[in-house]
């Protein structure tokens, strides 16, 4: 299986002198296509900074990036392209847009790739029924349970057809009803759609379904 | 999904019609204001016009037959009569001021022109009863009689034979000419030169000014530009110089304030637009950072924001146009609003709006997507 995704030596620090902040401190990371990988670790031990340099959202002070073969050349790429054509990003809290339903949260993401209207409307309802909210694609996010939304979260992370889809701490705001819920989503996901996926949790108990896990300490890796 | 804006402009709904309802306001008070100025300007100038005169004499110094105070003799009219360049006989003496009638009780406001009827100086004919009665300027007599008789604006509600009062002296209603009313509807009471004497300069047989044609074929700047060099002690201006110096006196200067008012409520368009896009734009920063991180470029978010802001300002303007043009229909002054200049403040309204929602949407476009990270929308 080839890598969607490798960093080497990437570091990120925050702030300047005495009160900077190392934030990630020279990581070597590879994820292999279809693996889900988990990056567990205490509270501000730098995971979430980790998927943010993965994900072409932060730019690292050192380091190279590559995703799906393609190394990323920070200050002269428009990263935006990147994001959407080939990452897909799951929050802690969801963040879907409240004046949109549930199908146009998910069509959202075509519509930024310059997908056609009725393409991207047949896609987010598949999508939508495939996470088990065939029967939510009007609701507004106001009108979803907790659990509900990070489906719709989830689908709107897939509907470019990502390479990896980055989930931070996805199932932090979930009761455990709802985290084993997400997670049975997650497994038939990847059964359906063969996407990588690497979540961000402190959830001991998701560790069952990883493939891998990278336990993080200090900006560093420690075990994998 | 193309409508996404207007999605968030129908969530946001109360923000987006206030936001619209602001510029409604100021454009119908830029345009209102320059209705009002427009209509000054019009009334400024259309009894002027309406005289047939193209020379106005004024005494020298005065600054103008309008403007500064200016008493002229009788003995004048005998060498205007005749002067070169100057239609033979066209000089009349005219009496121009403001004064204080009362009316059915009441105090109101009005200017006197007096002039020799059947001369240049004012209407030829009542619309409704007579024209005052004729007498000479020439061989004055204090204790002549003097008829204290009035021709009335029609649209100043006053019926023949009614008496108004001027200089506490009582004058009769005779007749009612068609409505000419001066800057900012102040009506216009004619009546004979001898009669405005009476009434308003004491008796005194002065007049503040004089008004002749000039003479076939020779241009009134000719006729104005001869007297320069003559030993009479007068200041001689065309039409076109006397209307210019009214609409300084009476409207661009007293106005000065009102165009600098203008400018501000522009300036204030600008502000509100470029405030409230602000302010969205921050309370929705943590979106912007959403709609960033799973891939929106920065010119999807400027057009995201400009599209609104488009939207608002279009609406905004096109209610303050509408609305404008119906409160001068209804004001209770004379308001003219011209269509070409309400397109120009519309299109330069519209653009300042613009300009600031695009001030406001810059800071939407540097929105950190790390923002998706943290706290809730």
């Amino acid at each position: 299986m080839g890598l969607v995704v490798e960093g080497k030596g990437l570091t990120k620090r925050f702030g300047e002198g005495e009160a900077g902040v190392l934030a990630v401190n020279s990581v070597d990371i590879a994820i292999r296509e279809g693996e889900l990988i988990m990056l567990m670790g205490d509270s501000g031990c730098g995971k979430t900074t980790l998927i943010s340099l993965l994900g072409c959202i932060l730019t690292p002070n050192e380091g190279e990036l590559w995703i799906d073969g393609d190394q990323i050349n920070h200050p002269d790429q428009d990263l935006s392209v990147v994001r959407r054509e080939k990452i897909g990003f799951v929050f802690q809290l969801f963040h879907l847009l409240p004046y949109l339903t549930a199908l146009e949260n998910v069509m959202v993401a075509m519509d930024l790739a310059g997908e056609k209207n009725d393409q991207a409307e047949n896609r987010a309802e598949e999508l939508l029924t495939q996470v088990g909210l065939g029967d939510r694609l009007e609701h507004r996010p106001a009108q979803l349970s907790g659990g509900e939304k990070q489906r719709v979260s989830f689908a709107r992370a897939l509907a470019n057809n990502p390479k990896i889809v980055f989930a931070d701490e996805p199932t932090a705001n979930l009761d455990s009803r709802q985290s084993e819920n997400l997670m049975s989503l997650v497994r038939e996901l990847r059964q359906e759609h063969r996407t990588t996926i690497a979540i961000v949790t402190h959830h001991e108990g998701l560790k069952k379904d990883a493939d891998r896990i990278v336990q993080m300490k200090d900006g560093r890796i420690v075990s994998e | 999904m193309k409508s996404i804006f207007l999605k968030d402009m129908a969530y946001r709904r109360t923000r987006v019609v206030l936001t619209a309802i602001g510029i409604t306001v100021l454009i119908l008070l830029i345009l209102f204001l320059g209705g009002i100025m427009n209509g000054m300007r019009i009334q400024a100038t259309q009894y002027v016009e309406s005289t047939g005169a193209d020379i106005w004499i004024s005494a020298e110094g005065s600054g103008g037959a309008f403007i500064g105070f200016s008493m002229l003799i009788e003995e004048y009219m005998a060498q205007l009569n005749v002067a070169p360049g100057l239609e033979p006989h066209s000089a009349s003496p005219l009496v121009f001021a403001q004064a204080r009638p009362i009316i059915r009780g009441k105090p109101s406001k009005a200017i006197v022109v007096g002039y020799q009827s059947g001369k240049l100086g004012g209407p030829a004919h009542a619309r409704e009863g007579r024209m005052f009665a004729k007498s000479k300027f020439a061989g004055y007599s204090p204790e002549a009689e003097v008829d204290l008789e009035v021709v009335v604006d029609e649209k100043m509600g006053l019926e023949i034979g009614e008496r108004i009062v001027i200089g506490g002296k009582e004058l009769k209603v005779v007749g009612k000419v068609e409505s000419l009313m001066f800057v900012l509807d102040t009506p216009l009471l004619f009546m004979n030169v001898r009669t405005a004497q009476n009434v308003l300069l004491g008796n005194y047989p002065r007049v503040n000014m004089m008004i002749a044609k000039s003479g076939k074929g020779v241009p009134p700047e000719k006729v104005a530009k001869q007297f320069e060099y003559s030993p009479l002690k007068i200041e001689v201006r065309t039409l076109q110089q006397t209307i210019d110096d009214i609409i300084d006196y009476y409207v661009v200067s007293p106005m000065r304030a009102v165009t600098f008012l203008r400018v501000m409520l522009w300036l204030a368009a600008g502000i509100l637009v470029g405030m409230i896009t602000y302010v969205t734009t921050l309370e929705k920063t943590q979106e912007i950072g959403v709609l960033k991180a799973i891939g929106a470029s920065n010119m999807y978010v400027m057009q995201l924001i400009l599209k609104q802001v488009v939207l608002i300002s279009i609406v905004g303007v096109l209610c303050g146009l509408i609305l404008s043009f119906i409160f001068a229909a209804v004001a209770p002054i004379f308001v003219s609003i011209h269509l070409l200049e309400s397109i120009i403040v519309a299109v330069i309204s519209f653009l300042v709006c613009c300009f600031s929602g695009y001030l406001a949407a810059r800071k939407a476009v540097a929105v950190d997507p790390m923002l998706a990270f943290r706290g809730e929308i």
